[in-house]
């Protein structure tokens, strides 16, 4: 089993991830901190789980050397079964998110989505409805501030719910309401 | 099925309506300060504070508290004169090699009385590595890593936007640029947050040759304080002029950037901590094992006269062209291996303030560090050839206008 962390420059993927391994990565407030990726491994009822943390990327189609190393990864993961990928989504910039983590969906991975720094939302006076969000997506959505270790047991125990999604279901839930 | 953008956007448009709701926006303390910083009328003053306190910290807690004030009275006072009565064979090739080479003064074999003249492995190889550049590395990425997770730079990134435009890069080669001030290694890959390969060539190129490391910048505050002035003003000098010319020649876009600028944040200790643990350790696995290394090389290439040859055939550019004493070729040996090691050496020779100013220079400007240049390699080969061809070049015309310029204003 294989779990990818992925999402947009300084979104706290490597934070995500040097929580979950227990490993050191550098984390940093500002993007591209991560240019490389990193492999750790969690132990996950009892069974080790390789864990990457792959370099931001604003859209599969990648802008830069550390964008094309992203894109790879994720290529590279098709050939494993049981491959997960946590999106790491930025809680206030939504919209962008999810942009990403849709052409994730639709290159048929399992995904979960994580909306991390809730707190900086909160601030901003922007609430997400997820239970919402996880109706019309078909995929887990669970709130987070990685940096304080919040959420992030919940991530890993809805990762079972994570399957792959049929982009067309979405398009017509997504605009069934609207 | 996949969607073409225009759908994905559309949907996702649809989605957000139905699953997020703005409050009103509140203007916080944090959003307040955060335009401070960024606006030019009031983020360059700051900028220029932070930055002159960020250099005010590293000399005064670096260079006057821990190396004057503890290492040098420990490894002058106690270590180097009990190594020196200890080890036996005063006068053998290991003896000059590992403790001290001493010098001949009318016929007399005469030992060192300081660890930057010593040259052994064990006494400045030691002294350079932990009792100068420890303590400004520990200092340096400290303030580093505070600044990164406080989230200033971006906001750096913002300010100086337009003037890196003019050599071909953007506001985000900041990053690089900073991080190499610590070590040339790490930002040599921070290079690949630069979009093209244009502008990763240039900013490698730039670091390599004009970017002192912390080591370096260390080691240049205890053994020439007056001049790092004078040396750090050639370096971004020539940063900026090269950088120009570059710009121009080589082939490839630079194209414009959109900055992400986040909010600030409270530093999480732990991570600091952390982060700041894994820098420095990270640093000495491959700092060390070089400084040691290069004492090693430097002694036994002086011992087997190699040095002294080297500077004879080298005497007429040293001298002619670049203005400075034909024994700063051993110095430029040793700058290969490690640049603080080069720049401890270059400070017992003797020579004028502005030959002395020209020669660090030089040792700067000149090869990156071996380690830098292993780096630099695994990025890829042409672009290694593309700098070193650059920096042989640049070695040759800046190493001469230097030597000019000293010449009109009277002092070479």
């Amino acid at each position: 089993m294989k779990i990818l962390l992925m999402g947009h420059p300084n979104v706290g993927k490597s934070v995500f991830f040097n929580r979950l391994t227990g490993a050191n990565v550098i984390e940093s407030n500002y993007s591209g901190t991560t240019v490389d990726y990193t492999c750790g491994c969690m132990s996950l009822d009892g069974k080790e789980v390789e864990v990457v943390d792959v370099p931001g990327t604003f859209s599969l189609d990648p802008k830069d050397k550390a964008e094309e190393v992203a894109v790879a990864m994720l290529e590279e993961a098709k050939d494993t079964k049981d491959a997960y990928v946590i999106c790491v989504v930025d809680s206030s910039k939504l919209e962008r998110g999810l942009y990403l983590a849709m052409q994730i969906i639709e290159e048929g991975y399992s995904v979960i989505i994580a909306l991390n720094m809730d707190d900086v939302a909160e601030d901003k006076n922007i609430e997400i409805d997820n239970q919402k969000l996880e109706q019309i997506l078909g995929v887990p959505v669970v709130s987070t501030i990685a940096i304080e270790n919040i959420g992030i047991s919940n991530v890993i125990s809805r990762l079972k719910d994570a399957k792959p999604v049929d982009v067309e279901d979405i398009a017509v839930r997504g605009a069934g309401a609207a | 099925m996949k969607l073409s953008p225009d759908e994905r956007w559309n949907l996702i448009d649809s989605i957000a309506d139905q699953v997020v709701t703005y409050g009103k926006y509140r203007h916080t303390l944090k959003d307040a300060i955060g335009e401070l910083t960024v606006k030019p009328m009031t983020g360059i003053p700051i900028a220029i504070a932070v930055l002159y306190g960020f250099w005010s910290v590293f000399g005064s807690f670096a260079g006057t508290l821990c190396t004057d004030g503890f290492f040098v009275k420990l490894f002058d006072g106690y270590w180097l004169p009990w190594l020196q009565v200890v080890f036996p064979g005063e006068g053998s090739w290991l003896y000059s090699i590992l403790i001290d080479a001493g010098g001949m003064t009318n016929g007399e074999f005469i030992l060192s009385d300081n660890c930057f003249e010593a040259f052994g492995v064990l006494t400045s190889g030691l002294f350079v590595a932990i009792g100068v550049v420890l303590p400004a590395i520990v200092i340096f990425y400290l303030m580093l890593t505070l600044l990164e997770d406080i989230g200033y730079m971006p906001r750096l990134a913002v300010l100086i936007d337009t003037v890196l435009h003019r050599i071909g890069l953007h506001g985000y080669a900041i990053v690089p640029t900073i991080l190499s001030l610590g070590c040339n290694v790490p930002a040599v890959t921070a290079t690949r947050i630069l979009e093209t390969r244009k502008q990763r060539f240039i900013m490698m190129t730039l670091l390599a040759i004009f970017i002192p490391c912390g080591a370096q910048l260390g080691i240049m505050e205890e053994v020439i304080p007056d001049l790092i002035g004078y040396v750090l003003l050639y370096l971004v000098i020539g940063y900026f002029i090269f950088g120009f010319i570059l710009n121009k020649i080589v082939p490839g876009r630079s194209p414009e950037i959109l900055i992400d600028v986040p909010p600030y944040q409270k530093p999480m200790m732990a991570n600091v901590r952390r982060k700041l643990w894994m820098r420095v350790s990270s640093f000495f696995k491959v700092a060390v094992p070089f400084v040691l290394l290069g004492c090693v090389v430097v002694n036994v290439l002086y011992l087997a006269g190699f040095i002294q040859w080297l500077g004879d055939i080298l005497a007429p550019v040293f001298v002619g062209w670049f203005g400075v004493p034909k024994e700063t070729a051993g110095p430029l040996v040793a700058a290969f291996l490690r640049k603080d090691l080069a720049v401890a050496q270059l400070s017992v020779i003797e020579m004028t303030q502005y030959q002395m100013l020209s020669a660090v220079v030089l040792v700067s400007i000149y090869f990156p560090c071996v380690a830098t240049f292993a780096m630099m390699l695994k990025e890829g080969w042409k672009e290694l050839i593309g700098s070193v061809a650059v920096l042989a070049v640049v070695v040759f015309l800046y190493g001469g206008i230097i030597h000019l310029i000293g010449k009109l204003i009277g002092v070479a």
